[in-house]
């Protein structure tokens, strides 16, 4: 496991991305790891209203000029995420990080893993994607948006899946880009077709991850889910983000998750 | 100036008079990186019961205006696992160990104590008898004179070691409550638990958590928080106090103290800040120096009234 550190961090660049959504990267001049799929909690400021740090999936952690750069795409939903999209670079947070465990990144034998993510859902299945590029793993990735504009990072995601010698796929729910209709739709259609994945990782909305879920199970295909659960430490002390698994019991999301394989998560999942 | 944080509640000795409160410091071992257990006054642990507690469904938390509510429900690891798995390392590591105690019924608690009496070093006990999520549980205890002084009665009798009972602002007589816990036998008073407090989601028209209700803390309850232990105080000034609520900072920590408490907790602020009791104890010693205190102790009850 990657230590766990609260570090003082500066905003590096913040940059639209659509509509809605924008990134942030954290620069500190530590040096720090992460993993493809865990995440970090950022202080939205120093008052108390809003109370609790936002957790926030990596969207990739490199090394430059000896500074560590954290990236995050962060969708404006409320007045924590309000008050990070409106902080100018130079401003001064905390970011608790890296936390939670992260996908499952190990090549299969004699399969692509396929990559799939909805919305906002995208950070850490692009840091997948670009990990796995970067060490020769093939994989198929899959981008769903409900609009054109909410398209996040397509040149980064062409680049990736281009590296690494499969598809890209982009949906949209209203067909404004890519193909219409529901990004899971448009991998059970390939699945019908024949293309075969060792793993499936994914990241998005919960009626994705419950569709995906099925799907996963009908065929068979190991798959691996981020969750997003309302989460006060990040730490594994409060017990607010907890997950229902299928034995019955309630586990720290930040600590076992946020990703979790399909198998070890209770029905509800995939109702 | 050298100050000494150095305190006692009762005849507990602790080296700083910060400690971390019950629920939001796991078993003590959880934040190693940011806060070790034997760097701070005293760890409250999360409540046991005899047997471990799955919980409440989710979702169990949500943020409100300088504050959050929980419906955690209780989950916890039991006595048993708590003694086996995580009481020999805070031992070894010489951390100063309080025992959170929860129970459905009287006989819980007492075997909670029960368990936790075979094992060496454990300061004390913290009786839970406030919690307001568990709609079978500790809530009677905590509202009604004569049922808490009965259990920490009970409790008394089950154990020579420190113990305090955690009440409940949601009672409609704190200090009736108070002298009740001080009459079974109670060494010290812990205040206050959370407020029972709701969220609604107005578009779905339901509450936000799963359990309804839950417990109000953070910065939104210190005024709260504050008045009470001030009012416990001086209803029973001999009996010794732990404040908590909503203490974000050394100065919120020098405001309980005098109010009347000996020592303080601090819960939430953990979630926003890993390193907290340790921040703040930092901060209680500077406040000190610069306002003339040459002990937190001295501060203690020290609240000038007009």
């Amino acid at each position: 496991m990657i230590a766990r550190r609260d570090l003082a961090v500066r905003v590096a660049e913040r940059a639209s991305l659509s509509p809605t959504c924008f990134r942030l990267v954290l620069e500190t001049p530590g040096e720090i790891s992460a993993h493809p799929g865990q995440f970090g909690m950022v202080a939205c400021g120093s008052s108390f209203d809003p109370l609790l740090r936002r957790a926030l999936s990596l969207a990739g952690v490199t090394r430059r000029a000896g500074a560590t750069r954290v990236e995050m795409m962060i969708k404006e939903v409320g007045r924590g995420t309000a008050l990070l999209r409106a902080l100018a670079p130079g401003a001064e947070l905390r970011l608790l990080a890296p936390l939670g465990n992260g996908f499952d990144l190990a090549p299969v034998e004699g399969a692509r893993l396929g990559l799939v993510a909805g919305g906002i859902g995208l950070p850490p299945v692009l840091f997948a994607a670009e990990r796995l590029a970067g060490a020769g793993v093939a994989f198929d990735m899959y981008v769903g948006a409900a609009t054109a504009s909410e398209v996040l990072e397509l040149e980064r995601c062409r680049a990736a899946a281009a590296q690494a010698g499969g598809e890209l796929v982009v949906t949209t729910d209203d067909g404004g880009a890519g193909e219409p209709g529901f990004v899971t739709a448009a991998l059970e259609r390939r699945m019908d077709g024949g293309r075969r994945y060792g793993r499936l990782l994914a990241c998005g909305p919960n009626p994705m991850l419950a569709a995906l879920t099925r799907l996963a199970r009908e065929r068979a295909v190991p798959a691996e889910l981020s969750l997003e659960e309302p989460m006060a430490c990040g730490v594994g002390v409060c017990l607010g983000c907890v997950v229902e698994l299928a034995d019955g019991r309630y586990v720290a999301s930040c600590e076992e998750g946020p990703v979790f394989a399909v198998e070890r998560l209770a029905q509800r999942w995939w109702p | 100036m050298s100050v000494r944080l150095a305190t006692a509640v009762g005849a507990l000795e602790l080296a700083n008079p910060v400690l971390a409160a019950s629920g939001t410091f796991g078993y003590g071992l959880d934040l190693l990186e940011f806060c070790p257990p034997e760097a701070i006054g005293a760890v409250v642990t999360k409540g046991l019961s005899p047997r471990p507690r799955r919980g409440n469904p989710t979702p169990r938390i949500v943020e409100t205006a300088a504050g959050m509510i929980n419906a955690i429900g209780l989950q916890n690891i039991g006595a048993e696992a708590f003694c086996r798995d995580a009481l020999p390392e805070l031992r070894a590591r010489g951390a100063v160990v309080v025992v959170n105690v929860f129970g459905e019924r009287m006989e819980e608690y007492l075997e909670v104590i029960a368990r936790c009496e075979r094992e060496e070093g454990l300061a004390g006990y913290e009786l839970n008898v406030s919690c307001p999520n568990v709609s079978a549980g500790g809530i009677e205890f905590g509202h009604d004179p004569a049922p808490l002084e009965k259990l920490t009665a009970l409790c008394r009798a089950a154990t020579r070691r420190q113990l305090w009972v955690k009440l409940s602002p949601n009672a409609p007589d704190l200090v009736a409550t108070a002298r009740a816990a001080v009459a079974g036998g109670a060494d010290a008073l812990t205040l206050i638990n959370t407020l029972r407090a709701m969220a609604i989601d107005a578009v779905a028209r339901r509450p936000v958590l799963a359990n309804g209700c839950g417990g109000l803390s953070g910065p939104a309850v210190k005024p709260i928080a504050l008045r009470m232990v001030w009012e416990v105080h001086k209803a029973l000034p001999g009996v010794p106090l732990v404040g908590i609520g909503g203490i974000e900072t050394g100065r919120d920590a020098a405001e309980f103290l005098l109010a009347g408490a000996s020592a303080v907790q601090v819960g939430t602020a953990i979630f926003r800040d890993p390193a907290a009791p340790l921040r703040i104890a930092a901060e209680l010693e500077r406040f000190c120096a610069e306002h003339g205190a040459g002990a937190a102790a001295d501060l203690v009850g020290g609240l000038q009234w007009r």
